[in-house]
């Protein structure tokens, strides 16, 4: 069945997270008409809210957000998963897991708003290791703090606490006061390491802006901040609407229609969950539907002229595919009561390892304390060791007091054997195949991780920790990028430096995908900073035009 | 297509399948196990010593569940609560949703509880501790229905479904110190004020431990 609707905007674009939003808000803000495909529904925070506080499994990321079966998501990090089937040595390294939701995965974020260092664009450059980027820091910093505005960043005074990525303007807001655990951290760190702990720039309401209010510290930032003292990409859809954007929702687009010579997107092509096929014309078409769901829908939309995928001409589609795959640990410590969970949860960083002459061996890496309220853990823990009564109560208020996680961000690196495909014979209700992904971890990113064991060893000696357990292997931290990498050279990459395709001159990429090495920082801010620069290039292409 | 609701039978409120519980989602995976769930899964095992049998029971088919509220123990079910919890007073509305729950999830726990309060009221026992290490002398099974009692009313789940949120014990217990997630009260940045000291437990287990099964994230 196919509509009989016309519909057509200047720029179109797939996807609404935090980049599709974002450069809807600020097109439609310019006068420019948009209409933004959203493969799954529409919520109101209330229910999300109201399903975390429902959830017998508090820990789980996916649980109050169930998928639609039109735009399925993984529902979880277990291998094998139901939608995102991973294979390869290291294969439960990358399950990742994001949200098909209008706003988009930062519904589930910890609102951790890095800048990336300006070695980072630099990797081949400085160190001989990966790839560099197409663009410098410079090119992204005025971006970079347009996105700190959208979003509401606060973070430390940078003449006080300079976090090496350098800035032209303070933060929005001044830097979230730390709680007492955090503070007792960074006393240790300060006094017996050569290393020292930050403020973590934060996309949080240290004071009430944008309409939202200030943080209250109910330390559920992950999966669902329940006031919206955090940003998230629903923010941004609210504004675009406001300015006359248009956004459908549960759109699922599964074509990208080309003119005869290839060169140029003439229209897309998206399923209703009635399977109801419709299209949708343009000037510009934007794919911002995350690093996995970009790439998919770029290797689904393969046809005659197109063999191997939409923009695939380099080969490099679904290549490359990176992460922050992390460490993790947790004691108990022999300290005093520093009582995790008061508070946000990712407020701290020890930042040394994000840089440094060694990074032309092993990769870059940062730390979380995570200051996360264990009570619900401490007291499975203490019923499963078989206590009853008082004896019970005790236990729990000294393992929920004492309990200690510490994990990090360790830099991937871009390899294209490292590989997203489509699944053969698994598909949605659709008929659009499920994502595959192949990953070994490279040995850059191997010997980064055995590094950051040695420092957790050292932290929980200066903490005299029992009972420490190191989850096993590697742990994806749901950083996806890669899988569109930006490069000058059109036969080894498929975005330039502005984000458009090689191959296509009016189809633009907003996500990490286009990442051509993934840092330590939490990605979003630079998905949310490149996406404007998109915005930034398509506003002076069309106004001009 | 199939088994999904079709475009004319979903009428007004056409996209709603996100609405359906998470409790129920997470039923038919309540027995995985990945990495991530074994993080802790050691930690019960080398603070207690050994490792014993796993928490979770099999859901029973529902044509073996109780389903009349009025054959349920509970007058049985809040006496052991009280025992079990060394607490004189619990919530009597609760008890009935957590007492309904654990025999909706096995059959068995009925007969289980009126032979653990058969148990109880035969012997003096004057704490907690003490009556649950004779429960599980007696027969090992019992440690189970235990188990199952302290998690309803320290983490306010039965039958794997949240029962009671914010009036689960385990969040009494801490309240002076910190908020069940998503209800803090405590006012601008109270995090970063001193909170309480915690002095290192001297009690014992009562029971022998069992293998802690983290739920995956």
């Amino acid at each position: 069945m196919s509509s009989e609707q016309n519909l057509s905007a200047d720029v179109v674009i797939v996807g609404s997270g935090v980049a599709g939003s974002s450069i809807a808000n600020e097109l439609a803000r310019a006068g420019i008409s948009v209409i933004v495909l959203e493969a799954g529904p529409r919520v109101d925070r209330q229910h999300f809210v109201e399903n975390f506080r429902n959830l017998e499994n508090k820990p789980s990321y996916q649980g109050p957000f169930p998928a639609v079966p039109w735009a399925q998501h993984p529902p979880d990090q277990q291998t094998p998963n139901e939608y995102l089937h991973t294979s390869g040595p290291d294969a439960e390294a990358y399950q990742q897991v994001y949200l098909r939701m209008m706003g988009g995965t930062t519904w589930h974020w910890a609102g951790c708003a890095w800048r990336y260092l300006p070695s980072d664009f630099e990797l081949k450059t400085r160190y001989g290791q990966g790839r560099d980027w197409a663009l410098k820091y410079d090119d992204l910093e005025p971006f970079y703090y347009q996105a700190e505005v959208m979003m509401g960043v606060c973070g430390p005074d940078p003449a006080v606490e300079d976090l090496g990525s350098p800035r032209k303007q303070v933060y929005p807001m001044d830097a979230l006061p730390i709680s007492y655990a955090a503070q007792q951290f960074r006393k240790l760190i300060s006094e017996k390491t050569p290393w020292r702990v930050v403020h973590e720039p934060q996309a949080r309401n240290t004071r009430p802006y944008d309409r939202r209010p200030t943080c209250e510290g109910h330390n559920n930032c992950m999966p669902i901040c329940p006031i919206g003292a955090m940003y998230n990409g629903s923010y941004s859809v609210y504004d675009a609407e406001a300015a006359g954007a248009k956004f459908i929702p549960n759109a699922v687009v599964y074509k990208i229609e080309r003119d005869s010579a290839n060169k140029r997107v003439t229209a897309l092509h998206y399923f209703d969950p009635d399977k109801g096929s419709h299209r949708v014309t343009g000037k510009y078409f934007v794919i911002a539907a995350h690093c996995i769901e970009t790439a998919k829908l770029l290797l689904v939309s393969a046809d005659e002229q197109s063999p191997e995928g939409v923009a695939n001409s380099s080969g490099h589609v679904g290549r490359n595919m990176m992460d922050h795959t992390g460490v993790q640990v947790t004691f108990i410590s022999g300290g005093e009561a520093w009582w995790p969970g008061r508070g946000p949860l990712e407020t701290n960083v020890i930042d040394n390892f994000r840089d440094g002459p060694w990074r032309n061996e092993r990769g870059a890496y940062l730390v979380h304390m995570v200051d996360d309220n264990q009570v619900d853990l401490a007291t499975q823990l203490a019923i499963s060791k078989g206590y009853v009564g008082r004896e019970l109560e005790e236990q729990i208020r000294y393992l929920a007091s004492h309990t200690v996680r510490l994990f990090s961000h360790n830099e991937g690196l871009a390899d294209p054997d490292n590989r997203l495909t489509l699944n053969k014979t698994k598909k949605d209700m659709l008929g659009i195949p499920h994502p595959d992904v192949y990953y070994k971890l490279p040995e850059y990113t191997v010997r980064s991780c055995e590094n950051t064991r040695e420092v957790f060893r050292q932290m929980i000696g200066l903490m005299h920790g029992t009972d420490e357990q190191w989850t096993p292997g590697y742990f994806p931290q749901d950083h996806p990028a890669g899988s569109t990498i930006m490069g000058v050279d059109p036969k080894d990459s498929v975005v330039d430096g502005h984000c458009r395709t090689h191959d296509h001159d009016n189809l633009f990429i907003a996500s990490s995908s286009v990442f051509s090495s993934v840092g330590t920082g939490n990605i979003t801010l630079t998905v949310a900073a490149l996406a404007l620069r998109v915005a930034d290039t398509l506003k002076k292409e069309l106004i001009h035009a | 297509m199939k088994g999904y609701i079709m475009r004319k039978e979903r009428g007004s409120q056409p996209l709603c399948l996100w609405h359906v519980s998470p409790n129920a989602m997470r039923l038919s995976r309540l027995l995985r196990m990945s990495r991530r769930d074994t993080l802790l899964a050691g930690m019960s095992a080398a603070l207690a010593g050994s490792i014993g049998v796993a928490v979770a029971q099999d859901q029973q088919p529902s044509d073996q569940r109780s389903s009349n509220t009025e054959d349920l123990p509970v007058e049985e079910f809040m006496a052991l609560s009280r025992r079990l919890t060394d607490r004189a007073e619990l919530d009597q509305r609760i008890g009935d949703a957590l007492c309904a729950g654990i025999v909706h999830g096995n059959a068995a726990r009925a007969e289980q509880i009126h032979a653990l309060h058969d148990l109880l009221t035969k012997g003096n026992f004057a704490s907690a501790s003490e009556f649950a290490h004779a429960a599980e002398t007696q027969d090992k099974a019992y440690k189970d229905v235990v188990h199952e009692i302290m998690t309803g009313w320290y983490r306010g789940v039965a039958d794997g479904k949240v029962v009671v949120y914010r009036s689960a014990l385990m969040f009494d217990i801490t309240k002076d110190a910190v908020y069940p997630k998503t209800y803090a009260s405590g006012g601008p940045f109270y995090w970063t004020a001193k909170p309480p000291e915690v002095a290192v437990p001297t009690g014992q287990p009562a029971m022998s431990p069992s293998k802690f099964v983290v739920e995956p994230t």
